[in-house]
């Protein structure tokens, strides 16, 4: 990938400086990401950019210094992939916020929230991600299990053993895709876990061991790094569950995970997980284990209104089992703990999952 | 040596007559009393310079002696005093030769360098030192003013030869203070220049900074011309002050002498319509009474207007040269009105400019002048800040006046100018001088209004060429480099260059041709537009109502 973002990186250029030598506007085609360009695709399941294309060209007052700005930002990407070195995007400002010259009183930036939105549009016009330009992420997310993987990285080449990750497990980096690869994975499915210190719990009864997995946290919102990472598994055919509270901000990650997110609707197809399923919790659980029903805790203003949003949402209002589930968090107005699993004893939160996996017990 | 208990009472009344009067005539507060101060002296050099007919060369220096202490040194090549007079016009109050003049003047009514040394005396105890050349005698004296007798002191008087044609005065002050401020020595001077750029002044600040504020014009003036006042002009009092001061030894004689436009068929009709006053009568008869029956019957009858060639006003071009010299500004506009009466007979002329963008700002955006003296004090009680303050600035496209790189100057030309108070800094809120120096400015602002729709125009036109290459470096470096053709930099530089020139020239054209279509339609539809104006006008009435 690494030496494909180069070449439409060299390519860019190629063509911008055709476009002069033809007196042209130099210019470039990027897609709207505003709201009104962004649809849910039934067909894929997951949010994308719809077909509106916006140019972006020199010689309109409005977008002159942007443009300028988009292509040093590329040039500068570009030197990162020569030297092979990586930044964050706010390494990327800093190296750029530089007067335009002597006689100019003109910084390239001023802010970082300047240069924020124009690396998404490189990124969109290139068909790239922004860690294909060598611009790292925060890194958030852990996994450990049945996966092998070979990381080139600072000119080491290191194997790393999922099962062999102690009781930290293996962060998963910012880029996933470029010097990472798989060398094996022996897992049967990704099991993903809201949060740190569930899956420190279960990390602890070797719960991907037992059971032949993958798991994963991503403590809390999933980052990119995390959700690539996923997604790569579940190409390699694995399924994929997802393990949250049952509240409003539980729904929201799992959401995000499957049909992907407004802000990053222009990488969903890179990122999204829509064939995912819900294990839990939910509260219809409470009629199968019914000790959860003393440790419900009161559903607040917020769980409340997100519910009777996601109703109506059309990629959730097509799902029966999920209008079910939210009518009855409506109607009891209850919320559920995935730590409250762990109330007859620390183990049972394994036997849960371990049963309605088998069992196929999910929401879609 | 005993203590004479009369001479001291009378010291002490002189002494007092100034310390109460002090704030009247300009001595009030520590910063107004030094500009006040340089006011007088520059003041006399000027005047002595329009009488002697020469440019002045003010040289004004002012050093600091400790707290609120300042010794002022100020001279003039403006011929200097003779010995004889020396003592008179320095070192005696109310001696000048200004004082019952009606004449086009500058200074405050006599007080004026005699009042600044009495002023240093008492507030340092010490006297002034004066060098006076005077034809190719150089007097070299310390001049202070015996309270008591109010008579000048002079001392250590050396008499040499030499070319020095001028005054030097050298005082120590005490309770003044300088700041740079609107109120300041500085703006005074920067504004002396401005109202009369036939002078040179420089002036040394007390952190020793130098500023040269330089001639404009190579005109002297020509020296105000006396006058006689015009009837209607006059009030009772005046009248019986006047009846004082005179030689003549009938009232009839007095009328048709002192005043003009008095003839003596004048003189007889107001006789037959005050036959009780009898007019062969000498003039000190007059008493309030019949004083205030005389100038009743005066405003019944008909009268010439008043010359009004007497005037001395700037100049329309010389003022346009002080604000080119002084604040270099982009643009001036100027009104040019004709002498106007007020009180029915009293002739004034305002002359008005309006400067825009400038770098070297005034402190003062609205700069007042009464005959060619800076007015700093008492803005908000002035009749021309009044007027000023009224206009509608936003119809000349001054949207902001109190931000935008804008300077008003307005000088108030006239035998009488009537100033609020005898602090002479502040010209009375009179109806008819208010509406008269609006109009100046108004007149002044329309062409100011055609300019700034120009420079938007040209603005709009240089920036977005601007926009533009400003950026052609930088990316035309990010370029070549992005297509791994570094060599190309400078092709590719030129490429966008040419593009930028290429593709502003096209949109230019398109505007002024657009620009064109449109001046043809608006004045196929000049009366459209005004009646669209009329239209809105209604309609904020309408909203008002409501």
């Amino acid at each position: 990938m690494g030496n494909q973002a180069l070449k439409k990186l060299d390519d860019l250029g190629g063509k911008l400086i055709g476009e002069i030598e033809k007196q042209t506007s130099p210019s470039f085609e990027t897609v709207v990401r505003s709201k009104g360009n962004i649809i849910f695709d039934q067909g894929v399941g997951y949010l994308r950019l719809g077909n509106k294309k916006e140019v972006r060209t020199f010689l309109n007052i409005a977008q002159a210094r942007k443009f300028m700005q988009t292509i040093a930002i590329a040039n500068k990407c570009r030197k990162f992939l020569v030297e092979g070195a990586h930044t964050s995007i706010r390494g990327l400002y800093y190296q750029l916020r530089f007067t335009l010259g002597e006689d100019i009183e003109e910084d390239l930036f001023d802010e970082q929230t300047e240069s924020n939105p124009l690396i998404e549009d490189l990124e969109v016009a290139l068909s790239v991600k922004r860690e294909d330009l060598n611009l790292n992420t925060d890194r958030k997310g852990v996994a450990a299990g049945q996966f092998k993987l070979r990381d080139k990285f600072g000119g080491e080449d290191t194997l790393i053993d999922g099962t062999k990750q102690g009781r930290s497990g293996w962060s998963i980096p910012s880029d996933v895709d470029n010097g990472l690869d798989f060398e094996e994975v022996k897992a049967k499915y990704v099991l993903v876990v809201e949060k740190d210190a569930m899956w420190q719990r279960l990390n602890e009864d070797r719960y991907w061991q037992k059971e032949n997995c993958v798991l994963v946290t991503p403590k809390g919102q999933s980052s990119r790094g995390c959700r690539r990472f996923i997604r790569k598994l579940m190409d390699k055919g694995l399924p994929c569950y997802v393990f949250t509270d049952c509240d409003a901000w539980g729904w929201y990650i799992y959401w995000t995970l499957k049909t992907g997110s407004m802000n990053l609707a222009y990488l969903s197809k890179e990122l999204s997980l829509p064939e995912t399923k819900f294990v839990g919790v939910t509260m219809s659980d409470i009629k199968d284990y019914d000790f959860l029903s003393k440790l419900t805790i009161r559903a607040k203003e917020i769980d409340v209104k997100r519910a009777e949003e996601m109703i109506n949402y059309p990629w959730i209002s097509k799902h029966k089992d999920w209008v079910a589930e939210l009518k009855l968090v409506l109607k009891d107005k209850k919320k559920l703990e995935q730590d409250a699993l762990q109330g007859p004893r620390l183990s049972f939160v394994s036997d849960y999952l371990k049963q309605k996996i088998n069992e196929k017990r999910f929401l879609s | 040596m005993p203590i004479d208990s009369f001479s001291q009472f009378k010291e002490h009344s002189v002494a007092e007559f100034f310390k109460k009067n002090k704030q009247m005539l300009g001595f009030s507060g520590k910063v107004r009393s030094l500009t006040t101060i340089v006011h007088e002296f520059t003041s006399n050099s000027l005047d002595a310079g329009e009488e002697v007919g020469i440019l002045p060369e003010i040289f004004i220096q002012l050093e600091e002696e400790g707290d609120d202490k300042y010794k002022i040194a100020v001279q003039d090549n403006c011929g200097g005093i003779p010995e004889k007079y020396l003592g008179k016009a320095l070192g005696q109050l109310l001696a000048g030769t200004k004082f019952h003049r009606y004449v086009q003047q500058r200074g405050q009514q006599g007080i004026g360098a005699s009042g600044c040394i009495m002023y240093s005396q008492i507030t340092t105890g010490k006297p002034a030192w004066v060098r006076s050349g005077y034809k190719n005698v150089i007097i070299e004296c310390n001049i202070g003013i015996n309270v008591s007798k109010n008579t000048p002191v002079i001392t250590n008087l050396t008499k040499t030869m030499g070319e020095f044609s001028g005054l030097r005065i050298e005082a120590h002050l005490g309770d003044v203070r300088y700041e740079n401020s609107g109120y300041g020595v500085y703006e005074y001077l920067k504004q002396t220049v401005l109202a009369n750029p036939h002078a040179q002044i420089e002036f040394i600040a007390p952190d020793a900074q130098r500023y040269m504020f330089p001639r404009a014009v190579d005109v002297v003036p020509k020296p105000p011309i006396e006058t006689k006042p015009h009837i209607l002009g006059i009030t009772a009092n005046d009248l019986v002050e006047f009846s004082r001061r005179i030689k003549e030894s009938r009232i009839s004689a007095f009328l048709a002498e002192e005043f003009s436009r008095v003839s003596s068929n004048k003189v007889k009709e107001l006789q037959e319509l005050l036959p009780d006053i009898d007019f062969s009568q000498p003039p000190t008869s007059l008493n309030w009474d019949t004083a205030e029956k005389l100038i009743k019957a005066v405003h019944t009858l008909k009268w010439i207007a008043p010359a009004t060639d007497i005037l001395r006003p700037i100049g329309k071009e010389n003022v346009a040269r002080a604000l080119q010299n002084i604040l270099n500004p982009q643009f001036i506009a100027q009104s040019d009105r004709s002498p106007q009466i007020f009180h029915g007979g009293i002739p004034y002329q305002v002359e008005v400019a309006i400067a825009y963008g400038f770098t070297n700002g005034a402190h003062n955006r609205i700069m007042r002048f009464a005959n060619r003296v800076p007015l700093l004090f008492d803005a908000g009680a002035c009749g021309l800040t009044e007027a000023v303050k009224t206009i509608e600035w936003k119809r000349y496209r001054i949207d902001d006046f109190e931000n935008m790189p804008i300077a008003v100057f307005v000088n108030f030309v006239s035998v009488h100018v009537p100033y609020t108070s005898a602090g002479k800094q502040a010209i009375a809120l009179e109806e008819e001088i208010i509406a008269e120096v609006r109009n100046a400015i108004m007149e002044a602002a329309r062409p100011v209004k055609g300019y700034l729709n120009g420079i938007v125009h040209l603005q709009e036109r240089s920036s977005r060429r601007k926009v533009f290459l400003r950026y052609v470096a930088q990316l035309a470096g990010d370029m070549s480099e992005l297509a791994d053709m570094p060599k190309k930099k400078e092709a590719i530089k030129k490429g966008l260059v040419d593009l930028v020139e290429h593709r502003v020239g096209l949109i230019e054209e398109a505007e002024d041709a657009e620009a064109e279509t449109a001046k043809e339609a608006n004045a196929a539809n000049g009366a459209v537009a005004n009646g669209q104006e009329n239209g809105n006008g209604k309609k904020d009435f309408e909203e008002k109502g409501e």
